[in-house]
Formats: C-alpha cells, structure tokens, sequence
C-alpha cells in the first residue's frame, strides 16, 4: 500500500543537523506527491501545485522554531503520517481543502505561541471588521 | 635563411626567459614571447577551484529559473535576480531554497538527486544543473 513506501528509517535523529536533513526530505517527499494528491482529490480547479508547496512550507515553518531533535522527531513522524493519510485517500475533498487550501483563519482559535509571525493587523482583520 | 631564422629563434630563447623568469617573480601574469608571437598572458594563481560545468545554461533556462525565484521569494521588483544572485542574499532560509529546486523540478520534469541539492548556491549553479539533467534525459 502507499503507506508502506512512507516508512521513514532512522527514528532518532542524534543531531540537530540530522533533523534538518530528515525535515528537507519530508519536504521532498512530500513536494514529489503534490501531483497524485491533486489527482486522487480533483484540485485541479482549487489550486495550483506552487501553493500547495508553499502551505507545506508554511507548516514547517511554523515549527521552525524548534531545537529539541527528539521533538523535530516527533513532529516529522506526525507528518508523515498525515501524508499517508492523504495520498492513501483516507481523507476526503473537503479535508484537504479546508486544512491546506483555505487555511484555518477564524476557525481554530489562534495559540500565541504558534502565531507569533502573523501580524497584529492580520488578526484583527480576520476576526472582525471593525478594528 | 631558415638556419638563419633557426639561429635568431635559438638566441631568441636563450635569452628571453632569463628576463621572463625574473619578471615572474614580480608578476602574476607573464607573456612569453618567442619569434614575435605573444601568448595570451598565463595566470600563475588559478581561479578557485570549482569545476566549471562546460555547458553554459542557456539565456531562456537562466530566465526561467530567475522567474521562479522571483515569485517564490517575492522579490520586490527594484532587485535584480541575475545568474550570480545567491538565494540568501535574496531573503531565502534554507526550506525556500528547497521549495524553489523542487518548484525547479515541476517545471522542467526533471528529477534533482539530493546531493546535487545541496550544491545548489546561486541562480546559476540551479541553471546549469536543470541543463546536465534536461540534456540527459
């Protein structure tokens, strides 16, 4: 099954430098089944690949902030398997484009820590109109 | 008349290189002149030792390349993205620059080995890169 080929080896990673190398290639791995997903899904009409690219790189980034390599372990083994999930069409259209297309503005409550990068007037402009 | 010309040749040799011998030593570049021909100047220093790829990118390719960069980065228009722009100086972190080989490969169906990634530090490294692999498919 597709799962099987997402089995990322070494689960402990002993560097900090070795977490990068294993983020980069979930990145990778992830970019190279952007076309299956956007055909197993029909996107076609709601995205273009460059931007399902640059949502990946978005939720990276937010954890960018991270140093403990057991920690990066941790969010990678997440990763992946949300990967699997989407590319074993074990989720369905709406899903992905609630999650990746859309975004979660408005629908999730914002955590300080996470958010930390979107600026203030961004906030208020999702929120509401009058600020 | 060639004895002669062989002759003239022969004290010709003889002599220059003592001087050009001792101008080396002053000089990075030294021309050899021997019967009146010059020599391009010869660079005792060679340029760093990058192994140079003996196919240029083509113009369209660096093109192509510059574009992507450009919008993957937001590149304020005022910038120029030339082959010699390093991806940092353009504002990109590590992850861009990953995101802009793999938006590389997109576009040119081509399929980038992960060393060869990691080498990747300007416009022009990324440009001649898609060549070798385009041209090897």
């Amino acid at each position: 099954m597709a799962f099987a080929m997402r089995v990322k080896v070494p689960p402990n990673s002993a560097t900090l430098q070795e977490a990068r190398h294993q983020t980069f290639d979930f990145f990778r791995t992830a970019c190279r089944s952007i076309p299956s997903i956007m055909d197993i899904y029909n996107l076609y009409d709601v995205v273009t690949p460059a931007q399902l690219r640059s949502t990946i790189a978005a939720e990276i980034r937010k954890n960018a902030h991270i140093t403990n390599p057991k920690v990066i372990d941790m969010l990678l083994f997440k990763g992946m398997e949300e990967l699997s999930n989407i590319t074993e069409h074990a989720k369905q259209r709406h899903h992905i484009i609630g999650q990746y297309v859309v975004g979660n503005h408005g629908l999730v409550q914002d955590v300080a820590t996470k958010d930390e990068n979107i600026s203030n007037f961004l906030k208020n402009f999702y929120k509401t109109n009058y600020f | 008349m060639a004895s002669v010309a062989g002759s003239f040749m022969a004290s010709l040799s003889s002599h220059k290189p003592n001087q050009t011998l001792t101008r080396a030593s002053n000089l990075n570049a030294v021309s050899l002149a021997i019967s009146g021909k010059s020599f391009p100047s010869l660079k005792l220093s060679s340029a760093p030792s990058r192994f140079r790829v003996s196919c240029a990118a083509t113009p369209e390719t660096v093109d192509k390349v510059c574009h992507i960069v450009r919008k993957q980065l937001a590149v304020p228009e005022g910038t120029a993205v030339t082959g010699e722009s390093k991806f940092a100086t353009l504002g990109a972190d590590s992850l861009d620059t990953v995101e802009i080989v793999m938006g590389l490969e997109e576009e040119f169906g081509i399929s980038v080995e992960e060393e060869s990634a990691q080498t990747i530090a300007t416009v022009q490294d990324a440009a001649d890169l898609i060549e070798k692999l385009v041209s090897k498919k």
